[in-house]
């Protein structure tokens, strides 16, 4: 009998141990597989090839974040990924990760400390205590050796510095990029013009809403649709006077733009078109991710963005029912009672920064250094920003002609746009359609009365530690302002609240920063 | 004599061989037991080390051992925080909330179902309140804005067609409690029921009918036997449900927080994100969630304690 029962519980012994060391190997080769492997990996094949810019010896394997704006992403079948890593001679994984929760990924990513090799990342105070820390390599000495990457310009790659040095290479962007998208028919069935004034802003606005825009004899529209996002307060509130996030007052020292007479004069105008209806009375509920909808679907006719959006809200209104002409016009910020002004973009939307962790050694650094000098060859930039031509567009008289995609071909471009940094050589572009051509127009005008921040270079450290709080209080008292859940005197006392919670040691961080940025 | 002096040592040796038998026989028991205990190892026991980062100043680049030790001081700045009673108070309004409204509704239901006699029907209200439970947040807030919104949700529209007026539900800070409440009413309610049904079913049926027998009306069953034998059930789930007291549910909180109500919205849950994640405080988001764990734990013997004096079984 013993000798029988006995392997029983042996046996089980044995399956339970390898239990705990199978648990014990899938936990510790998780995280390696993760981590070591691949820079190891990196490591041995640059040693191997030893001069980087030849193309020979294993491709480089790199692992890049960026944001997806679209659920449809393309994967390695595509020819396009193909095609981009036979250029550049890599073996790239793209980390796609949807915008909206981006910041949340990205902070959680920084968090983990496992970080791919480029990342796509703005200011952020996560971003700036990460470099703080040294987990990315700083390459703006490294910037001249290459003959795309040495072309960025000078005030940009200042805005993106971090106590004063370059850890990124940043992505591009037209600095007046903003624009007032309107629906071109209801435009024209009211006779009303393009506004140049706030005085016909306000007008086109109130007429959209209760002149019965789209002639249908109900009273179903309304003016301007905004979100949650505050982009669009933001901008009109530049028309008024007010400063671009930091302004100078009297005595030449900064203050926040809140703080002005004149950010309280556009508060006035917003509650006032609140009031009256103008605007969507559930914007401080409203998802940003349908905020196209209600222009698309002709319930409302004025978007207050970038000014191509234009041309994507054209695209799908032109989707819905075609057109011969347009549906959208985009006209220039109308002139506010200080003058003609807008908000410029930083210049700048994410640069990409090298990992530490990811790169070991400096040749492994001018690798990837030289990876992202490619992207920004004219052929990549066609082949990230349209596909492959005679497969996605065609290119006619020099200009970009893009083909009518279907699904799965479309699916083969998607995203890769988010990879692009616009450095170096312009690439062509799309022909000259109406909108392309009010597109540039406005874009162009924009270049004389966009409006600086002063304080944009500057990295604060109070605001590091609580600038989501101090941003939290304002722009909440701004909403509930507007919607006239507060008055000008909670208005001031939400500043005071600001102060009091750090703001004021902000304040005057910033001006010392200043200062030193003035004298230096 | 001998006899019986044989018999004590044979009862002691056979005392011993028997619980070596009771282990081997339940052997596979044991084994089955195993993988278990390795889970919870290594998946709850060793991260809890990760609570030393609390008394830090941790930075994820230096790491555990690398980063300096503090001691409190994330404790007393948070405790001599500005915010913290009102997160205090939020929190704890929100709790209250949920223990009186929503803790009852799944007993309320059961009892009711229970009181259902037609199979079929009963069977389909059990499914049909389940369901909301596997439908994610996400959606639940997205559903909630749809029906809700000023501009054109659907019962707004009801609400304006009787009363001419519409009601801010998604911004008026007097509606976001109740808006909570009602969500996590229509989420989980059903979900709940399973376990008191579970109860209920365990009543032995000859109760009822020597009840019926007596004259006993619907509510005197109701109330002096149904009740008595679900009641240690009541009482253990309560205390659960006392231990995780200041766990507000961080997704629900922060999808339905908009500007217009953050002065309500804000809790312990969404602080420790908006802190640790979004501004890179680690330590101190940390220590803020380790204050409510110790609540937490303080709470679950408290009331184990007093559920033991008042004669009802305890969980610990």
């Amino acid at each position: 009998m013993k000798g029988k029962k006995w392997p029983r519980p042996f046996v089980a012994l044995l399956i339970a141990a390898m239990m705990v060391i199978l648990a014990a190997c899938s936990g510790g080769s998780g995280s390696d597989a993760g981590s070591n492997p691949p820079s190891g990996h990196t490591g041995g094949t640059d040693t191997d090839s030893q001069a980087p810019s030849e193309q020979k010896g294993e491709p480089l394997k790199l692992s890049i974040m960026v944001p997806a704006f679209s659920t449809e992403l393309p994967d390695k079948s595509s020819p396009v990924w193909q095609r981009l890593e036979e250029y550049t001679h890599t073996d790239l994984e793209i980390i796609w990760t949807p915008n909206s929760s981006y910041s949340d990924k990205l902070n959680i990513t920084l968090a983990s400390g496992e970080l791919p090799t480029i990342i796509n990342v703005g200011k952020e105070p996560s971003v700036i205590s990460a470099v703080r820390n040294g987990a990315f390599w700083e390459v703006g000495p490294y910037l001249k050796d290459y003959p795309n990457l040495s072309q960025a310009n000078e005030i940009v790659l200042n805005n993106t510095s971090i106590d004063g040095k370059i850890y990124g290479v940043y992505r591009a962007r037209t600095l007046g990029r903003m624009g007032v998208t309107y629906n071109m028919v209801w435009l024209e069935n009211l006779g009303l013009e393009p506004a140049k004034t706030i005085d016909e802003f306000y007008d086109i606005l109130w007429q959209f809403t209760y002149n019965d825009p789209d002639r249908n004899g109900k009273d179903d529209t309304y003016g301007m649709t905004v979100t949650k996002y505050t982009g669009p307060w933001d901008i009109m509130q530049v028309w008024f006077g007010a400063p671009n996030k930091w302004g100078e007052d009297e005595n030449g020292k900064l203050i926040p733009d809140f703080m002005t007479p004149e950010y309280r004069e556009a508060l006035k105008f917003f509650r006032k078109i609140y009031e009256e209806g103008l605007v969507n009375e559930d914007f401080a509920v409203m998802d940003p991710a349908v905020w196209n909808d209600p222009f698309i679907n002709g319930e409302s006719g004025v978007f207050v963005d970038v000014a191509d959006n234009a041309r994507r809200l054209n695209n799908s209104m032109q989707d819905k029912e075609p057109r011969d002409k347009p549906y959208t016009g985009v006209f220039q910020a109308p002139v506010g009672p200080k003058g003609h002004r807008d908000l410029p973009t930083s210049g700048w939307s994410g640069m990409f920064v090298i990992s530490k962790s990811k790169v070991k050694t400096e040749e492994e650094l001018r690798r990837v250094l030289e990876f992202l000098d490619r992207l920004n060859d004219v052929e990549m930039k066609l082949l990230l920003g349209y596909g492959i031509e005679g497969r996605h567009y065609d290119l006619v008289d020099g200009y970009v002609v893009p083909r009518d995609l279907d699904a799965s071909l479309k699916k083969e471009i998607e995203g890769f746009n988010q990879l692009l940094m616009f450095l170096g050589e312009p690439e062509p572009g799309y022909e000259e359609t109406e909108i392309n051509q009010m597109i540039n127009e406005v874009w162009e005008a924009n270049e004389a009365i966009v409006v600086g921040n002063p304080a944009e270079p500057l990295v604060s450290e109070v605001y590091g530690r609580v600038g989501q709080q101090l941003d939290n209080i304002i722009g909440d008292a701004r909403i509930q302002y507007i919607v006239g859940q507060i008055n000008d005197e909670e208005f001031d006392a939400a500043i005071d609240l600001w102060m009091r919670s750090g703001g004021e040691e902000y304040i005057q961080e910033i001006n010392e920063l200043y200062e030193a940025a003035k004298a230096h | 004599m001998e006899t019986t002096i044989h018999t004590t040592d044979h009862m002691k040796s056979e005392q011993r061989r028997s619980r070596w038998a009771k282990f081997k026989k339940d052997l596979w028991l044991y084994i089955l037991l195993f993988p278990g205990l390795v889970y919870f190892i290594i998946f709850k026991y060793l991260p809890m080390w990760g609570v030393v980062i609390a008394f830090q100043d941790y930075s994820p680049f230096l790491g555990v051992f690398g980063s300096k030790w503090v001691g409190f001081e994330h404790f007393r700045n948070f405790f001599n925080n500005p915010d913290f009673f009102r997160l205090l108070r939020n929190t704890l309004i929100l709790a209250v909330y949920d223990l009186v409204f929503f803790f009852p509704a799944p007993i309320i239901a059961a009892l009711m179902l229970n009181e259902i006699r037609v199979g079929i029907f009963k069977r389909i209200v059990q499914t049909a309140i389940y369901v909301p439970h596997f439908i994610s947040m996400v959606i639940v807030a997205s559903m909630t804005y749809v029906f809700l919104t000023t501009n054109g949700g659907v019962i707004n529209e009801l609400v304006y067609m009787i009363t001419g007026q519409k009601i801010n539900f998604l911004g008026d800070p007097a509606w976001f409690r109740p808006l909570i409440i009602m969500q996590i009413m229509w989420k989980e309610t059903g979900w709940g029921t399973i376990i008191f049904l579970a109860a209920l079913s365990s009543v032995d049926v000859e109760q009822y009918e020597a009840a019926i027998v007596d004259g006993a009306t619907r509510w005197q069953r109701l109330w002096y036997i149904t009740l008595p034998a679900i009641s240690s059930t009541i009482v253990i789930l309560l205390i659960l449900r006392l231990g995780n007291f200041l766990d507000t549910g961080f997704e629900q909180i922060f999808l339905m927080t908009n500007s217009l109500n953050r002065s309500v919205a804000d809790v312990f849950d969404t602080y420790v994100y908006f802190v640790g994640i979004t501004q890179g405080a680690f330590s101190y988001s940390t220590a803020v969630g380790l204050f409510k764990s110790v609540v937490g734990i303080i709470l679950i013997y408290g009331s184990n304690y007093f559920a033991k004096k008042l004669g009802h079984e305890g969980i610990i």
